[in-house]
């Protein structure tokens, strides 16, 4: 809850296709980031989805992109902390077969209890009943493009 | 710079003040605490660097496209169980 009471948003998490989109330098993508960063909506960025997205462009400009993510006010990286998150990360990709930083995703959004953002709601569709509680997803797409 | 500064107290690794005396040694630094200052400097220049750069990325979308994504992304934000959408 806020200061003045109300109720503060649950954070919404980025996943490695949107990460991936801002590293390729999506104009779109950033700024709806930057939007959402400076209404005040927490976002958090699974380290694996980083460097899903920091693999998909090896360069300077694409370090910078994420490190300027991370400068955000309202951005946090989730890191896999210690060997009990370690090993719950290995039990997600176990369970549901994705690939390690998705299933980093899936395990964020299921301890933090917050909905994931993505460029690729066919794959969580298909993973949404994967684990014990349902995975929530947003689809980032621009209506008029369909 | 003429601001004044701000003494501080901070555990940095033995081999790094060790890094520092030696550029102080070789007079490639004026003191330690220029070593660290010039550090940090350099670090606050490259986080902006990369802020800057995202701002200036983003400054360039298509504005209305940007509007319809977000009324669709916070259409599907209203429509999720409390639970993921408050704390």
């Amino acid at each position: 809850m806020s200061e003045d009471g109300g109720f503060l948003p649950a954070p919404v998490i980025l996943d490695a296709s949107v990460l991936t989109e801002a590293v390729r330098g999506d104009a779109g993508v950033l700024d709806l980031i930057l939007g959402y960063d400076v209404a005040g909506q927490p976002l958090l960025m699974p380290a694996l989805a980083v460097v899903a997205a920091s693999l998909d462009m090896r360069s300077d400009d694409a370090a910078a992109t994420l490190r300027g993510l991370e400068q955000l006010e309202n951005v946090s990286v989730a890191p896999v902390q210690g060997a009990d998150q370690a090993v719950r990360l290995a039990a997600v990709i176990s369970r549901t077969g994705l690939d390690p930083w998705d299933a980093h995703v899936a395990m964020v959004a299921d301890a933090e209890v917050c909905s994931i953002l993505t460029l690729d709601g066919r794959k969580w569709r298909e993973h949404e009943s994967d684990l014990d509680d349902r995975l929530h997803y947003v689809e980032i797409s621009d209506p008029d493009d369909s | 710079m003429t601001e004044r500064k701000t003494r501080v107290t901070v555990t940095i690794d033995p081999r790094l003040v060790a890094y520092a005396n030696e550029l102080v040694e070789a007079g490639k630094a004026d003191s330690v605490s220029a070593v660290l200052n010039g550090a940090l400097a350099e670090r606050e220049a490259r986080d902006r660097e990369a802020l800057r750069r995202i701002r200036d990325i983003a400054a360039q979308a298509d504005p209305e496209k940007v509007a319809r994504m977000r009324a669709h992304v916070d259409a599907q934000l209203a429509a999720l169980p409390a639970s993921h959408r408050r704390r």
